[in-house]
């Protein structure tokens, strides 16, 4: 670029020959530069400004063209939105071990308004008052002349009330879809189904969620869309499950006791036939949380997985049949019973003197305290410990409820040598009655551990060995024995030869030390058939007393046992066990063959 | 060149100002905002609540901060151009850390009366200080690499903290409007086409490596990307606002379906329908003749300034008018073209139209300084 000097040398000599002033000159080149300098830019900018009005042209052309073509196309529905349910992905049902529905979905129907679209508010007040009764018609008319936008009425109707509402013909009166959970059954099995209820709601849908036991563990099975259609297999049997409930109910009102818990359980597979839990509820309808008082009495509360009891007497198996295993003694072992056994400041006395000695047989029979913490003694704490872990009384049982951690066994703070021996014949350790199922069932179906379950098995749990498969069969026989001729002979159900062992433990007073004297647990664990053993029936009545007497009667023997065996001989032939009857020798019959 | 080389006697002082200012912009201005007022009282199904009524009010103070803004001689805002950029920078800065956090992005800051959108302030002060650098900077060293070096740098600068937040749409605005800014100062056109080729080639071997063994991307980045530029893949999903859009334009037609007759809106099926998707109500309800009358209106308000900024010989005045304009007309032609469907929905308001605080509050501001550019102007 060739510059223009501002002070070129012929135009100064000649201004200074003019007698001029030669800054001038400086001056007035530096504004004609500079004018073209911005003549320059002037003519860059009004380029650009032309570019850029070229652009805005552009954009104005395109979006206009773009809206005439829209403007005249016709308005169509996306065709995803037209097809298909709007409800997507409904809740997996629930069903028992042979299909049987437990819980399911109802498309219901919830009912809003929206006050500004309403045409006479003071009319559809009063028919929605009349719909539905337990509407107050002034607070609705009240809501619907306010400022209010948006109103919930009802969130599930009926279809008649659907019907009805519609005919009011009030355009500000809506409806939206709905899913709603429905337990066919009513109060069957509530404890183990728990129930649902809404998490987020919108007028579109609402979500379902469940808030107690299977429905509640599960909630991420049975909300997840790919599994629907695939209902989730319960364990239970829907016919024995009634069944248990009915007779348990019965016994419980019989046996004038508060409260009631029965389990019964398939000896090898751990799976849960039936497990009640009085008094119940209805999960249609669950009523609400105690705020105030003990949980454990609220109907809520499932006593055979939440309730930790000291069990009493039923423990003095495991006792036994651990002395067996380790060789300390055999069934016909004898042990000094002469009482009270004193061990310091304690004093273990018997419910009756049974002599100075019995065979280790006849301590389950008659059920010796003395016999078995003498027993106890030999074994020592840490093996004992060691074995009722085994069994898995030391922890929460596993089965699939949300409730099964809180039921979590309460143990000695120091598992000294009076532990020992009173743990020996149930005191001191607090189980739940799935806990006592689960420990029996791992007992006597030949020594494996089993776990309990609520979810459908279809092979047998190969679990740690706990006893020897010999142990196994004597405990059995043991058991048998104590229904042949000992605490249990109300427990006798014609041919199913049930095996059991009562336990009836004071209990502990709520505060302060000690032990009441007329309110006590009363539980048969029960197996049956003893010699070919397939299902675990625990029974806990609490607080019973039998009063048919001269004085209240208040041990297992007298309460929890009778009532087991209506349940067993109800039960039985439902789960598919034909009475074994006794076969006589063919006396004069030749059986003869053409 | 600065106000100072200019003879400025002629500027009007006192209440006097008030007769230069730029009237048709005034009421243009007012037009649309009234557009604004239907079609919210319309989408509130016939009701001033819960937006119409709070919507006027802000354009009432808006209007009072705007003849205030206009009454103050542009020099001061010229030299106040550096104060604001970095007090916007430090909101910016402050959203990061205190912002209230919405649908995912944390843009607003809570001053108790008011949420206050930072991004929002950031464009204008972006503008002003691009301005105030030109007005400075000597026009022969315009294109000075160095020189061009700066700008970038005061562009991106908001930009990384708009798209930090992360708010798409603005960041684009911020990128869009700096760049025009420069080409208006008169930076050479090879640093633009530069900056353009490089982006097309790159955007297109991105998708030419798309399948072949150099693959620049992952997979699931193509389908996002796929997404995002053609929702109609996704009618219910993430194309569920543009699905919506169109059918309310189409069943608009020419002439619409009357005033406070529009289906999609009243009825629900639009979401943000009084925010970002207002223009769809509009189109429903007045047809394809009440979208072009806004177009229109909106594009007077662009011509008006540009017709300003063009008389106007101060080049702080000059450029900050075209930039205002550039910004505005980017914000509503953005606006248009993610509601009709050219372009892919990344949250732009309709401006002085949609349900909005800082946004319209903003923008009166800016509209003040144009008219403070106007009135001051050298004669």
């Amino acid at each position: 670029m060739i510059r223009t000097p501002l002070r070129p040398l012929a135009r100064v000599l000649e201004a200074r020959d003019n007698g001029d002033d030669p800054a001038l000159i400086e001056a007035e080149n530096k504004r004609l530069r500079h004018e073209a300098m911005r003549d320059k830019a002037r003519l860059r900018a009004e380029g650009r400004l032309l570019v850029l009005g070229a652009m805005f042209f552009c954009a104005f052309m395109t979006i206009g063209i773009r809206m005439g073509a829209l403007a005249s196309s016709e308005p169509e529905e996306p065709r995803a939105a037209v097809a298909g349910n709007p409800i997507i992905g409904q809740r997996s049902d629930i069903v028992d071990r042979n299909g049987r529905i437990l819980a399911t979905n109802l498309e219901t129907h919830s009912l809003y308004a929206h006050p500004q679209d309403m045409v006479d508010p003071e009319f559809a007040a009063a028919e929605l008052a009349h719909i539905f009764p337990e509407l107050d018609e002034e607070k609705l008319l009240a809501n619907f002349t306010g400022d209010r936008k948006f109103l919930w009425i009802r969130k599930q109707i009926s279809p008649e009330q659907l019907q009805a509402v519609h005919d009011i013909g009030s355009p500000g009166l809506l409806f939206g879809p709905r899913e709603m959970r429905l337990y066919p059954n009513g109060p069957i099995a509530a404890h183990i189904l728990g129930g649902a209820s809404y998490g987020r709601e919108g007028v579109a849908s609402a979500e379902v969620i469940g808030v107690a036991g299977v429905e509640r563990f599960f909630d991420a099975y049975l909300r997840d869309p790919a599994n629907e259609g695939a209902p989730l297999e319960l364990s239970i049997d829907l016919t024995v499950q009634a069944a248990s409930e009915q007779v348990l109910a019965g016994g419980m009102s019989i046996m004038n006791a508060k409260g009631a818990t029965s389990v019964l359980m398939n000896i090898d597979t751990g799976e849960i036939i039936s497990m009640v839990s009085l008094p119940d509820f209805d999960p249609n309808n669950r009523p609400p949380v105690l705020t105030t008082g003990d949980q454990s009495d609220s109907p809520l509360f499932n006593r055979a997985v939440q309730g930790v009891y000291e069990l009493g007497s039923v423990f003095k198996i495991f006792t036994i049949a651990q002395a067996m295993d380790l060789n300390l003694v055999n069934p016909e072992t004898l042990i000094d019973t002469t009482g009270p056994l004193t061990w310091g400041r304690f004093k273990i006395r018997d419910f009756r003197n049974y002599g100075p000695e019995l065979t280790t047989t006849d301590i389950i029979v008659k059920s010796s305290n003395v016999g078995t913490a003498r027993i106890a003694n030999m074994i020592g704490a840490d093996r004992q410990r060691e074995f009722l872990n085994s069994l898995g009384f030391l922890e929460p049982t596993t089965v699939e409820m949300v409730e099964a951690p809180t039921g979590k066994p309460l143990l000695p703070r120091n598992w000294s040598e009076i532990s020992t021996m009173t743990i020996s014949y149930g005191h001191g350790l607090s189980s739940s009655p799935l806990h006592l199922a689960a420990g029996y069932a791992s007992l006597l179906n030949g020594g494996t551990r089993v776990q309990p379950t609520l979810l459908r098995q279809d092979t047998v749990q190969t679990g740690d060995r706990v006893v020897r498969e010999a142990v196994s069969t004597r405990s059995r026989d043991m058991l048998r024995q104590v229904v042949e001729r000992g605490t249990a002979s109300f427990g006798e159900v014609a041919g199913y030869k049930v095996g059991g062992k009562t336990g009836t433990a004071d209990k502990p007073r709520e505060r302060g030390g000690g032990y009441y004297d007329d309110k006590v647990i009363a539980t048969f664990a029960s197996v049956f058939p003893a010699d070919d053993p397939q299902y675990v029936l625990i029974v806990t009545l609490d607080e019973p007393v039998e009063s048919s007497g001269d004085e209240p009667r208040r041990t297992a023997g007298w309460t929890a046992v009778p009532v087991a065996a209506e349940m067993i001989r109800r039960v039985a032939p439902l789960l598919g066990m034909r009475p074994e009857v006794e076969t006589l020798e063919p006396i004069g019959v030749t059986l003869t063959s053409n | 060149m600065s106000y100072l080389e200019y003879n400025t006697k002629y500027v009007p002082t006192g209440f006097r100002k008030l007769l230069y200012l730029n009237w048709p912009v005034i009421m243009l201005l007012i037009a649309v905002a009234s557009f604004g007022f239907l079609m919210l009282f319309s989408v509130a199904g016939g009701s001033a609540q819960p937006w119409m009524e709070p919507q006027m009010e802000r354009f009432a103070v808006g209007l009072a901060l705007m003849l205030v803004v206009a009454m103050v001689p542009i020099w001061f805002w010229r030299n106040m151009s550096v104060v604001a950029y970095l007090v916007s920078i430090a909101l910016l800065v402050a959203v990061e850390f205190v912002g209230v956090e919405r649908n995912g992005s944390q843009r607003w800051l809570d001053l108790g009366f008011m949420d206050l959108q930072p991004s929002e302030m950031a464009k204008i002060t972006m503008v002003m200080i691009l301005a105030a650098y030109y007005d400075w900077l000597p026009a022969k060293k315009t294109s000075h690499p160095l020189y061009v070096l700066i700008p970038v740098f005061l562009i991106m600068l908001p930009t990384y903290f708009v798209l930090a937040q992360p708010d798409l749409g603005t960041s684009l605005l911020l990128v869009a409007g700096g760049g025009a800014m420069m080409f208006f100062a008169g930076v050479h056109w090879a640093y633009f086409a530069t900056v353009i080729l490089t982006g097309v080639s790159l955007v297109f071997a991105v998708f030419q490596s798309r399948g072949t063994p150099y693959q620049i991307l992952q997979d699931y980045q193509y389908r996002r990307i796929d997404t995002f530029l053609d929702p109609a893949n996704d009618p219910l999903g993430a194309g569920y606002h543009i699905t919506q859009a169109k059918i309310a334009f189409g069943s608009g037609g020419w002439t619409g379906r009357g005033f406070m007759q529009g289906t999609q809106s009243r009825l629900n099926f639009l979401p943000e329908k009084h925010t970002d998707f207002i223009f769809t109500t509009l189109a429903e309800e007045f047809g394809f003749l009440g979208a072009m009358g806004l177009l229109t209106l909106y594009l007077l308000i662009i011509l008006f300034c540009i017709v300003s900024a063009v008389n106007n010989r101060d080049r702080f005045a000059s450029l900050l008018t075209l930039g205002i304009a550039m910004t505005f007309f980017l914000f509503f032609a953005l606006n248009m073209a993610m509601v009709t469907g050219l372009a892919p929905v990344v949250g732009v308001p309709l401006p002085l139209v949609s349900y909005g605080g800082s946004a319209m509050l903003v923008l009166m501001v800016a509209f003040g300084l144009v008219q403070s550019a106007h009135v001051h102007r050298p004669r």
